[in-house]
């Protein structure tokens, strides 16, 4: 395929009159793992909403193999195959894992993949098997994080985006979570992937952008940022 | 900050001058009393429009105040022989009353709980006095419930108008209630442009912040709901004393309704917009007296058309387009 | 004493299962748009007028007149989609604003119903009469037939809730509008189908309690203030608690109507509202805004 899958084109969004993404442009290939990294509140969730059709453009525009999206609404977005999965989850919390993950394949060319894709998550995320009964507002946050990944997962695409998946979780739970990623892209997914944690993106990212007040201020390959440990200490505090 | 109260003075000032006019050029007696009619549903849509589009609350117990007025100073002159002059006043403070009650009730709810409650409050107070039929006194006229049931409480008292003016009595009525006009209006200025003003701006647009600055939604809510109270209670009982009566009409839904959509058609929120749709309306209401029959229809529709399509009335989108041909073109 | 008893409570369940009905769909609407449906009313009311319309004017079979009733009733339902509810859902002050813009809706079709059947009351068509007995009680066969008619559209409600995609996707929606629509949900069929749905049943409901009293333009105003009660009191957006509280209003109006007498019946029915919304603001079992089944 020639061009980039995704091909964000010098955006501007924002909330109330403010503008909190200036003039972004980003390219993502496909089946690259392409991280987004940077401080709190400067603009990587506002990113991915702008995306995913949540947050209108205020200028610019967003193409997904080379047609518009940025205009469209959020769940033409996604039958376009541009799959969010959004920070805190946002899960039904009165459905079941079941029902949820059965939501996640709602759209009519995921539903009649709803069997196989099914058997695929719960062979990728095993303690959902077990849990498919239990009603997601009394999942813990591992748990509920893992609804969330597989409820993407359940939707295909062909850009997967994740915001913060190792956001409130422990440890053992983010190495479960990042082991499903590396899994992902090594099956050939394309990941847009937006973390606070340098550490964990560092060593699996093909590229990473470093996102300050809405705008890209470093990008380039994990070992790169490495060997910069100033551009770590500004905007990351080491 | 000055140039909004200077523009706000002109325009009262114009106005109050065509006012004071009026009688004087129009000698019918027809006119006049509409007119005083329009200054007493001004008053209670100035006040309202301060509780709803100022202060955020969706209260539809509105009449229900504006009847306590009514009703004080008609039962207070009735069974007590209390001169209209005191009974006026008083009844503006029972209301007060009656309205704190109301608030501590209600201003812990979200929107539309509020307006459900306040509904429900305001049809028990009417069920219970179109249905008592205990004859609390029994005077030759017949029997006479507390609150006057279906027929409502007359003979309680003159203003006194007749003896000292003869047959222009009624413009004696018109300048008086202009005088409470005006002096609701000023209220309404002073609220809407001052520091209560802005404290409900900040409310409602960023309400993390206000709440942090110290600001309780509910003490201001409540001061406002009191304040407003007392201007609506006193249209009330005036509104009794010039047409010497008063009854369960007032509760009418379908006067609610009337009074609601000079709120919306003026502009929500704003000083001279209460005032523009009423006189709007009840202009309308007069040049369709032949139409009777599509009253109703024609006022639900206005309603619901200028919420969908005009949904800062009049003055609103007037001072919308002012705003915008000011503003820089941005991003 | 047995038989007022039976009597009571035959009476109490079927004008609870009635005000279920109508109950259902409003709190449906305000789970997923958040918006009171003050127009709701007026549709209910509507419906019964239809039904007279094709039953007795028209002189066709009640039964057409049932089936031209809902489907009217669904249209309405998505003309208050279309016309109010679509152009607010971006403002600010939706809550408010679709409130008001309901109340003139209703206003005008409750006026319009006014100048074309007049205000004098009229008999519902779709009725039957005689009545059963059991054990010297006398149930009428128009009670059981609303109970049972009512008791298959909530059993229907609940599948088409439960089992269907489309049911799921009104209940994502309602629980999260957001992540809703990251699933690929088009938020305005949902909001259109809601609306839709819950006007049929509210012109349903108003043949039965038409069925049971008489048409008349304004009859629609105190169901719908019930449904309103009965919603803030189960909770806005609790299904399972709007109903089981449509029942046991139902028979609390029953017992009310036995021992105080229709009067002040309601006024005592708005008291207790008043009381429960100033203990608890969101209502007896609910707590967020959210359809539960």
């Amino acid at each position: 395929m020639a061009g980039p899958l995704l091909a964000i084109e010098s955006i501007s969004a924002g909330y109330l009159g403010r503008d909190v993404l200036r003039e972004l442009s980003l390219e993502i290939d496909e089946g690259a793992l392409v991280a987004i990294i940077g401080p709190n509140g400067h603009g990587k969730t506002t990113l991915l909403r702008a995306i995913s059709g949540l947050l209108p453009l205020h200028g610019g525009r967003i193409a997904l193999a080379g047609a518009d999206i940025h205009r469209r609404r959020p769940d033409e977005i996604v039958a376009a195959g541009v799959v969010h999965v959004p920070q805190g989850d946002l899960l039904f919390p009165d459905m079941t894992v079941l029902e949820n993950l059965q939501m996640g394949a709602y759209l009519p060319a995921a539903a009649t993949k709803m069997g196989e894709r099914l058997d695929e998550v719960f062979a990728l995320l095993p303690k959902l098997a077990e849990r498919r009964g239990q009603i997601a507002s009394t999942l813990s946050g591992g748990e509920r994080r893992m609804v969330g990944v597989g409820r993407g997962l359940m939707t295909g695409g062909r850009l997967l985006m994740l915001d913060e998946p190792s956001l409130g979780l422990a440890p053992i739970v983010i190495d479960q979570i990042y082991d499903v990623i590396v899994r992902l892209k090594a099956s050939g997914r394309t990941i847009l992937l937006v973390e606070e944690s340098v550490a964990r993106v560092v060593d699996k990212a093909d590229r990473i952008h470093l996102l300050d007040n809405g705008r890209f201020v470093w990008q380039g390959a994990g070992s790169e940022l490495m060997s910069r440990p100033e551009i770590l200490a500004t905007y990351l505090g080491g | 900050m000055s140039r909004s109260w200077r523009r706000d003075l002109a325009v009262g000032v114009v106005l109050l001058a065509i006012a004071v006019a009026v009688p004087l050029l129009f000698k019918t007696r027809y006119i006049v009393t509409q007119a005083t009619l329009f200054f007493i549903w001004a008053i209670v849509v100035t006040q309202w429009n301060l509780v709803l589009g100022v202060g955020g609350i969706f209260s539809l117990a509105q009449m229900a105040l504006f009847a306590c007025g009514a009703y004080t100073a008609a039962m207070l002159g009735y069974y007590l022989a209390v001169p209209l002059w005191l009974g006026i006043p008083l009844g503006g403070g029972v209301t007060v009353l009656l309205s704190l009650l109301i608030g501590l009730a209600c201003l812990r709810l979200r929107g539309p709980y509020v307006a459900l409650l306040t509904l429900a409050i305001a049809q028990v107070i009417f069920i219970y006095i179109i249905n008592d039929t205990d004859c609390f006194t029994n005077p030759p006229s017949g029997c006479m419930p507390l609150f006057g049931g279906v027929r409502g409480v007359t003979r309680f008292g003159e203003l006194g108008f007749r003896e000292l003016f003869g047959t222009r009595f009624y413009v004696a009525n018109y300048y008086l209630t202009l005088l409470l006009l005006v002096l609701a209006v000023l209220f309404s200025i002073v609220i809407v442009r001052g520091p209560m003003g802005l404290a409900f701006q900040a409310l409602r647009d960023n309400p993390g912040y206000a709440v942090s600055r110290g600001i309780s939604r509910f003490k201001y809510q409540l001061w406002l709901f009191g304040l407003s109270a007392f201007f609506t209670g006193l249209a009330g009982a005036v509104y009794a004393a010039n047409f010497r009566a008063i009854g369960p009409d007032v509760f009418s839904l379908t006067l609610l309704l009337f009074l609601l959509s000079m709120i919306v058609v003026g502009g929500l929120g704003t000083i001279w917009g209460p005032l523009l749709g009423a006189a709007l309306l009840m202009l309308a209401d007069e040049g369709m007296k032949e139409l009777s029959d599509y009253r109703n229809i024609g006022l639900g529709a206005i309603l619901a058309a200028f919420v969908i399509l005009l949904p800062r009335g009049l003055v609103g989108a007037l001072a919308g387009l002012r705003r915008g041909r000011l503003r820089r073109p941005g991003p | 004493m047995r038989e007022v008893i039976v009597q009571i409570v035959a009476s109490g369940l079927t004008i609870g299962a009635m005000y279920a009905v109508s109950t259902i769909g409003l709190s449906l609407v305000y789970g997923s748009l958040g918006m009171l449906n003050m127009a709701h009313g007026a549709i209910l009311t509507f419906g019964g007028y239809i039904a007279y319309y094709i039953g007795t004017t028209l002189g066709l079979p009640p039964l057409l007149g049932g089936l031209a009733a809902v489907a009217v009733g669904a249209l309405l339902g998505l003309a208050v989609y279309i016309v109010a509810a679509q152009p607010l859902l971006r403002s600010r002050s939706f809550e408010t604003s679709i409130f008001i813009a309901t109340i003139g809706v209703g206003t005008v079709l409750e006026n319009v119903m006014l100048k074309l059947f007049g205000a004098y009351p009229l008999p519902q068509p779709l009725a039957v009469g005689g009545d059963l007995e059991i054990g010297g009680v006398h149930i009428p066969y128009q009670n059981i037939l609303i109970l049972a008619v009512s008791l298959l559209l909530m059993a229907a409600v609940a599948l088409l809730l439960k089992r269907t995609r489309i049911g799921r996707a009104v209940r994502a929606t309602a629980q999260n509008r957001e992540a809703a629509q990251l699933m690929g949900v088009r938020v305005g069929t949902v909001y259109a189908l809601v609306l839709a749905l819950s006007g049929a049943l509210a012109a349903i409901s108003g043949i039965m309690i038409s069925s049971l009293t008489t048409l008349s333009p304004t009859m629609g105003a105190d169901p719908m203030l019930k449904a309103f009660i009965i919603c803030v009191v189960a909770g806005l957006g609790n299904i399972y608690g709007a109903v089981v509280s449509a029942l046991l209003l139902g028979l609390l109006e029953a017992i009310a109507q036995y021992v105080v007498g229709v009067r002040f019946g309601f006024a005592t029915l708005l008291v207790l509202v008043i009381v429960v919304l100033i203990w608890r603001p969101y209502g007896l079992f609910g707590h967020r805004q959210v359809v539960r089944l």
